[in-house]
Formats: structure tokens, C-alpha cells, sequence
């Protein structure tokens, strides 16, 4: 289980790629992860490829972002996600909030 | 005369003789009379030299003739060199050092001439070996003729160029195309590491930052100092919506349009793989959306770099034009065009581009899954210091999944124990308020006041059991705390607004049915491993 974040080359993308499982073990990495999006920062992508399992506080903790970020940038995608872990995001109606691609 | 200075000398009577001898011996200097018997001098020069082949045997013709017409024949048939009789010592000595002189240049140079010939063999040969190993290598790949168009020309890869691709588990279509220095078998040796190390991160899903970082390494400790590969990585998702792409070092990028209008231009970011140290690299990647109307081109410098025959260069320009050329221009259409331009008919040697269509790939999932026909249980029980230190989740699915079958299962599993697990801790065993989650900055609070109320915690016990139940093909779980039990009015809210009870409602449809006891201590979860996990 871990946390990694990266810009991308013009500043405008943060990825934050997590690995293993995404639980209220990050609750403080992640909100870190966050925290620091400046005014050049357009786009969130939560990275799930190396993602096995999610639970209910992994969606309390997007959620949360979301609540911070707000309008600030113009979109927050959940990008590839395992097939289970999608049903459990559309379970949550999270693609009527989050960009799940 | 000549054995006074330490010459072997061999003689003979007539030419026959002198051939004989020629074979028998290795003789270095023949001196021929031209007056003999049998055969003479002038019979015997064309066949000495005949049989000495590509070596210089100098034939020095000793003769009484002295009429100019003489001199031409013994030139004409072979001789090197001619002396009158009576000779004078001192000439003879004289001319037959230099020609021993030139003997032994000419057998010098025939030498090296064939340690050169065996080496060119080797050399051939090992060229056969490595091009096999690298169609073998390389050209295993997969290939996705709607995704991608690429051309590569048979002498590219011993100039170094490679184009590979593969798809993630997860759907993902990723491509490289990479461009060692140098030409030859030097420049094309990397390839092999490279290419192994691309597929094998593709197969684990790995993300194209990762994927050149990885490159990066392997090539920076394989490659002498002045030897690197650039490079372009990407990556297109699934659902062929977003392109993620680490650049270093290749020509510019275009996106176009199915009409082959310039979109974008994506220039390199980067120093290409090899040259920086692992903690020099750069990871930044190009991210971007793009449709099925779009299509992404990349190719090596070969391209842009071929001449015309008035020296002037193909160009990028040149390159846009060609790909408006026509909608949806394919490789081979871009090949032809610039080989037109350097008028030359023949395959130039290093001509490498591909053209990516950005449209979905979805992934094919063989369902069929066969499942353990022996039953098996586990059963756990953890007192307080077990949950203060452990978050033992994981391990229980990890035991579930060496059930045949039920690994297929695991992140549902995952969630469905770690809900039913962490309710029992949090409000069962520790009496946390879900509440508090819907203050400011609640959730955080949450997981604070519950890591102060864990290290608190004594006499406590969450009990669970795991039953799998082959001939209903189902997991049977049972969660049972310590606590006093929760209030039941929260199952089934999913309210997004609320910041608590999600988790319940995640139990509800993953479970194929969720039961709580009357106090609300002991939850019982049935998971269906008949629903298919891969269809969301």
C-alpha cells in the first residue's frame, strides 16, 4: 500500500497513482496529496491501475477531495480501475460526480 | 654461389622437374634458364605461376638471349625480372633480395586478406544469428490493426529502431517507439532488454512514467556511456479517451484529425532513456484527452531527415503536409511519398512511424473460471492488542483466495470484510459515532479519534468466520464484535451528501444477502462467487 503523486510536464495534470489498497490507511497521505494543488492545477487523475481493493473510506476520501478541490479545477477523473472496483464506484453513483474512465 | 649466402637451393633439370620440385618445396624464388630440355623456360613461367596462385612468386629468367623480342616473351609469360649470362654476383644477389622483399609483403597481405575473409564469414553469420533472435523477439508481439498502423523497415532494427506494443490487463493499449544511437548491431543490442521489460510492465499495468523509469535504468547500467535510446511511451485507456505519454528525445508528436489536420504538437520533454542516473529521472508525462476522431502520429528522425537529391531534407513541414494529405492516411501511403521525394526507389534503411487511431480497445474477459469442489473455513478471533497492531484484511482474503476460484473474487471479498470489520471495530468495539463524519472536516476527525480510542482499548474481541461453501458455490462470513451492537436505522443509506453509511449500502448489493442479530453485534454475509467479477 502506498501514495504517489506526479505533475504532468506543463503543470496542469496531478496524478496520484495509489497502490495496493486504498483505505482510511492513506486518510492522511492522500489529503496531503491534495492539499497542495496550486492555480495552476486543472485536472486530478486518480490513478488505479495498481489498485486491488477499495473500501467505503477510499470513497469518503474522494469525496472529500471533492469537497475541497471544488471549483477550483475543472475536472477529477478516476482513471483505470479494475472492473471490480468500478462496480463499486457506480454502486456509490460516483461517475455522476468523478469522471470514471 | 647462392648456398655461399645462406640460400636453400633446389634445382632442376627442365620444367617438369622445376613444377615438381615447386610442389614438393617452398620455394621462394624461382630462377629459370630459358634453354632447357623437355619443357623450357618460357613453357614453364605461366605454369609456375599458375600453381603458386594468389601469393607473388617471382620468377627471375637467366638467359644467354639478348635480342629485345626475347626480353618481351619472358615478360609476357610471367617473368618478373631477367639476368644475363654470365651474371654478375652482385646484381643476382641484389635483385633476388628484392624480390624475396616482395614475396614475403605479397604472403603478408594474403594472410590478412584471409583473417579478413574468415571474419567477414563470422561476422555474417553472427548478423543471421542476432536478426533471427530479434524477429523472434520482437516480432512475437500481438498486433492491433484497428488501434494501430505501423511501418518499420526490415534494415530499421539493425539501425536501432523498435516499435512495440502491447495491452494491459486492465484494457489499456500501450506503444513504444524507440531510436538507439548509432547503427549496426551495437545500437540494436539494447532492443532485447527493452523489450522485455516493456512487455512484462505492460502485463502488470504499470504506468508509463513507471515503464520509462524502469527503461531508463536498465539502459543507463547496460549501455556504454555514449550509446542511449529515445524514446516515446504511451499509453491509451480503455475506453480510448485519454492519452498519458512520456517523451525523451524523438522528433515531435502530432495529433491530428481523421482528415490529417495538425490538433496538437507534443515535442519531447525529456533527455532520452539511458543517459540520467535513476535519481535524475524525470517521470513527467504528456496527459491529454482525445476521441475516435483523433489519431496520434510518431516516427523516428529517419523521416524527417531523408534527403532528396539536391541534398535538401524531407522535413516536418513537409511530414504535415503529406498527412493531410488524404483522410486517414496510413503508413505505408507516408512511406511511398517519401520515397518519392528522395528518389530513391529502394527501402531506405531507417523509416520508422506508426499512427494510432484513439479509439476504445475493450478488453475481452474469458469468465470461465472453475472452483475448488472441497469445502473449506476459517475461523479468527482477535483481542484488542491483535487490532491495535494488525489490519488483518488482507491477509484474510489473501488466505480465501488460495481457494481455488476465489481469487477471481478478491476486491469484493476485500470490501465486503473490511465494511463488515471495520463497523464492528469502529462502532462495536471502539463506540465511535459515524456522526462526526458529517462535521467540518469530520472525516478526518473520525480516523483520528478512532486511532486515539484503539490505543486505549483493552478487553475487546471481533470474531470472524469464513465458510466456504462449494456445492452453493458461496462464502458464507460471520462478523461478531464485543460491543454492544450498532443501530440498524443506518443499513441501506446512500445518500452521496451523507458521510457515513455508504459502507452499508456497499455490503447490500455486493453481498448476495447481509443479517444482522437482534443487538446488532453479529453480522452474517453470503457472497455469491456466481456473479461474474469482471462484469461492472
Amino acid at each position: 500500500m502506498s501514495l504517489s503523486k506526479s505533475a504532468s510536464a506543463d503543470g496542469k495534470t496531478l496524478t496520484i497513482q495509489i497502490k495496493g489498497k486504498f483505505d482510511f490507511n492513506l486518510v492522511q497521505s492522500f489529503r496531503q496529496a491534495y492539499a497542495e494543488v496550486d492555480g495552476q492545477t486543472d485536472k486530478v487523475i486518480i490513478d488505479l491501475r495498481e489498485t486491488d481493493y477499495m473500501d467505503s473510506s477510499a470513497l469518503g476520501m474522494l469525496l472529500n477531495m471533492k469537497k475541497t478541490l471544488g471549483e477550483s479545477v475543472s475536472s477529477i477523473t478516476i482513471s483505470n480501475c479494475r472492473p471490480q472496483l468500478k462496480k463499486i464506484l457506480q454502486i456509490s453513483r460516483f461517475d455522476k460526480k468523478f469522471d470514471i474512465d | 654461389m647462392l648456398e655461399q649466402q645462406n640460400y636453400l637451393v633446389e634445382l632442376a633439370n627442365n620444367g617438369q622437374q622445376a613444377l615438381e620440385k615447386l610442389s614438393e618445396h617452398s620455394i621462394d624464388i624461382v630462377l629459370l634458364d630459358v634453354m632447357m630440355p623437355v619443357m623450357d623456360g618460357f613453357e614453364t613461367a605461366p605454369l609456375i605461376k599458375q600453381q603458386a596462385g594468389d601469393v607473388y612468386l617471382p620468377i627471375i629468367f637467366i638467359t644467354a638471349l639478348e635480342d629485345h623480342q626475347s626480353f618481351e616473351k619472358c615478360l609476357e609469360v610471367g617473368g618478373d625480372d631477367f639476368i644475363h649470362k654470365p651474371f654478375d654476383k652482385i646484381i643476382l644477389s641484389a635483385k633476388i633480395k628484392a624480390h624475396a622483399r616482395t614475396r614475403r609483403l605479397s604472403q603478408e597481405a594474403n594472410r590478412q586478406k584471409k583473417e579478413l575473409e574468415y571474419h567477414y564469414n563470422q561476422t555474417e553469420r553472427e548478423h543471421e544469428i542476432v536478426e533471427h533472435i530479434f524477429s523472434n523477439a520482437l516480432s512475437q508481439q500481438q498486433t492491433f490493426p484497428k488501434l494501430c498502423d505501423f511501418h518499420l523497415s526490415p534494415a530499421s532494427m539493425f539501425n536501432g529502431d523498435m516499435f512495440l506494443m502491447a495491452q494491459s490487463p486492465l484494457g489499456g493499449f500501450y506503444c513504444l517507439l524507440g531510436d538507439f544511437t548509432g547503427h549496426g548491431l551495437a545500437a540494436a543490442v539494447g532492443a532485447l532488454p527493452a523489450s522485455r521489460i516493456f512487455y512484462a510492465m505492460v502485463a502488470k499495468g504499470m504506468s508509463v512514467s513507471d515503464i520509462a523509469y524502469e527503461l531508463n535504468n536498465a539502459l543507463a547500467e547496460l549501455l556504454p556511456g555514449h550509446m542511449f535510446c529515445a524514446a516515446a511511451i504511451m499509453e491509451l485507456s480503455e475506453s480510448g479517451r485519454s492519452v498519458s505519454a512520456w517523451l525523451g528525445g524523438l522528433p515531435d508528436l502530432y495529433v491530428i484529425d481523421k482528415q490529417g489536420q495538425l490538433i496538437k504538437t507534443l515535442e519531447s520533454q525529456h533527455m532520452a532513456l539511458g543517459i540520467l542516473e535513476p535519481d535524475e529521472f524525470e517521470r513527467n508525462i504528456v496527459h491529454f484527452e482525445v476521441n475516435e476522431n483523433l489519431r496520434i502520429v510518431m516516427a523516428t528522425d529517419g523521416i524527417v531527415e531523408t534527403e532528396s537529391k539536391q541534398f535538401s531534407m524531407f522535413g516536418e513541414e513537409r511530414l504535415k503536409l503529406v498527412l493531410a494529405s488524404k483522410p486517414n492516411i496510413g503508413t505505408e501511403d507516408i512511406i511511398s511519398q517519401v520515397h518519392q521525394f528522395s528518389g530513391h526507389s529502394e527501402q531506405q534503411d531507417d523509416l520508422s512511424i506508426a499512427i494510432i487511431n484513439c479509439i476504445a480497445n475493450p478488453l475481452i474477459i474469458n469468465p470461465e473460471v472453475s472452483y475448488s469442489k472441497l469445502p473449506f473455513d476459517f475461523h479468527v478471533a482477535l483481542n484488542a492488542d491483535q487490532m491495535k497492531s494488525n489490519d488483518p484484511i488482507l491477509e484474510l482474503v489473501n488466505m480465501l483466495s488460495t481457494v481455488e476460484g476465489v481469487d477471481n473474487h478478491r476486491s469484493n471479498i476485500f470490501l465486503l470484510l473490511s465494511e463488515a470489520y471495520n463497523n464492528a471495530l469502529d462502532h462495536g468495539v471502539l463506540g465511535l459515532d459515524s456522526e462526526i463524519k458529517n462535521q467540518e472536516d469530520g472525516f478526518f476527525t473520525f480516523y483520528q479519534m478512532r486511532e486515539a480510542a484503539l490505543t486505549q482499548l483493552q478487553d475487546a474481541q471481533i470474531e470472524i468466520l469464513a465458510n466456504y461453501e462449494p456445492e452453493n458455490r458461496q462464502i458464507r462470513f460471520t462478523i461478531t464484535d464485543s460491543g454492544t451492537g450498532f443501530l440498524k436505522s443506518e443499513q441501506g443509506t446512500t445518500s452521496l451528501s451523507q458521510e457515513h453509511g455508504r459502507g452499508l449500502g456497499l455490503l447490500s448489493e455486493i453481498a448476495h444477502s447481509v443479517s444482522y442479530n437482534e443487538t446488532g453485534n453479529c453480522v452474517e454475509l453470503i457472497y455469491s462467487l456466481n456473479n461474474n467479477p469482471y462484469i461492472s
